[in-house]
């Protein structure tokens, strides 16, 4: 009944919006609550999916019997006897989502799928780092803490990468005064205080992570410019790029969120890339989060104890000591 | 049946989610070094980004090891009920997993179970699971 019930949220939040959210005590649209997102939505749409920016019913059906056996999995409270499968990390580790109808966070293009790369962006992946590429995924190199991600490196997921919900610690908070807009990310502890009253952006040598956010209201939605990135971080599912792809982009790149509440319950978080340096046209993501009172946003306070990235610089010294024997 | 429902279970979630917040995992574990460890809980340390028990574990020779067991993201642990009393010092485990690529005395536990085989940790997460549950 709940994942029913949760397929209709789905396709009312991509109709037309008439839903009119209750106001701030000053007047403004009020957003404000905890917004945790959903995992299992892919980035990009299987291509044999072609323009159907929903899952059909039969489709639909095998993500819940999946999701139905996830949980009956989950719930066994004996292991196997014995479980290791692989070096994978354990289930335990990670939460599984809802089953949903949306065939691919990417809604524009209309196909679901990334625009194709600049020459010049082409040129930039196939000569990063020595003609290695930029560090996306790991590649089974570790001679430097640089060839690992900077989420792996638990610096940040970066603008666009920490609206994207990933492996767990989804959540997100809102939180608003008057004349500004504060978005918090559990995944990797981030805050954007955003100003609403038209200023401009700081200069354009300053640079940052998550960038320089400005706001203000169309209607019920919040609109947010964001610029002053940098092109040290990457978009993507993981926040490190797209399976198989770094998502690098360039510093030009311009992010412009736009925040709707279409019932209660659901907001429409859609995102538009314009990176003129990077992809041959912008591209838009939707993002359907669902209020959570119940979600409390924990510190994740990543860095300090990462004693994975020692392991994984010490395990590659090892395997070359062990290759020269 | 079960072990079979699990691994098919873990396979698809591993297809979804192909990617690990700070793991290649097979850049820190060497699946050419399993282990089975059995021993008493000495500390746990409750740390982002993941935490980690510690166990002191026999060996063959009398002589005792404290290894470290890398768990899952302390939020997560806690959304799940696991929380800093769960697990008493002293507890006696079995781990099973595999060993760091450098050599440490760290390992990553495929399947970490009190001496009954129950295991210690139930998840990911149901979408089922009553809202005061979670």
């Amino acid at each position: 009944m709940k994942l029913l019930l949760f397929a209709v949220a789905i396709t009312s939040a991509l109709a037309q919006n008439r839903y009119t959210p209750p106001k701030t005590p000053w007047g403004d649209p009020d957003l404000q609550g905890t917004w945790p997102g959903n995992m299992g939505v892919p980035m990009q749409r299987r291509p044999d999916l072609g323009t159907r920016t929903e899952l059909n019913d039969q489709e639909f059906a095998q993500q819940q019997e999946q999701a139905r056996r996830n949980a009956a999995a989950d719930a066994e409270s004996t292991a196997a006897s014995d479980t290791r499968v692989g070096i994978g990390p354990p289930s335990y580790w990670t939460e599984r989502g809802k089953p949903t109808r949306q065939s691919s966070l990417i809604v524009d293009p209309p196909n679901g799928r990334l625009p194709g790369l600049t020459a010049r962006e082409e040129q930039l992946r196939k000569q990063a780092r020595d003609g290695r590429g930029f560090p996306g995924e790991w590649r089974g190199e570790a001679n430097a803490p640089d060839d690992l991600n900077i989420y792996y490196r638990c610096i940040t997921r970066g603008l666009l990468g920490s609206m994207i919900p990933v492996v767990y610690n989804n959540g997100n908070q809102i939180i608003q005064a008057p004349g500004y807009v504060a978005i918090r990310n559990e995944m990797i502890h981030e805050t954007r205080v955003i100003p609403l009253d038209g200023r401009p952006h700081v200069g354009n040598a300053i640079r940052s992570y998550m960038g320089d956010s400005r706001g203000h209201w169309e209607g019920n939605t919040l609109v947010i410019e964001t610029t002053n990135l940098t092109d040290k971080d990457a978009i993507g599912s993981n926040g490190a790029g797209y399976p198989g792809d770094p998502g690098h982009h360039s510093a030009e790149l311009k992010v412009i969120e736009r925040l709707t509440r279409v019932d209660a319950e659901t907001m429409n978080y859609e995102a538009t890339v314009v990176d003129p340096a990077t992809w041959v046209k912008p591209w838009t993501m939707l993002i359907v989060l669902k209020k959570d009172p119940h979600y409390q946003l924990l510190e994740y306070a990543c860095h300090e104890g990462n004693y994975a990235l020692g392991d994984i610089l010490s395990g590659a010294r090892a395997d070359e000591a062990a290759a020269k024997k | 049946m079960r072990t079979k429902l699990a691994i098919a279970a873990l396979a698809a979630g591993l297809a979804v989610a192909p990617a690990w917040a700070h793991h290649a995992f097979q850049a820190e574990f060497d699946e050419k070094k399993p282990l089975d460890l059995k021993g008493k809980v000495t500390s746990m340390e409750w740390i982002n980004p993941h935490s980690w028990i510690h166990i002191d574990v026999t060996n063959p020779d009398g002589t005792v090891t404290n290894w470290m067991v890398e768990c899952g993201s302390p939020n997560i642990m806690l959304r799940r009920g696991f929380t800093k009393r769960s697990l008493e010092t002293g507890t006696e485990l079995e781990i099973k997993g595999y060993q760091a690529k450098n050599g440490s005395f760290r390992a990553n536990g495929s399947s970490v179970t009190f001496k009954d085989g129950k295991k210690l940790f139930v998840g990911g997460s149901n979408p089922d699971i009553p809202e005061d549950q979670r």
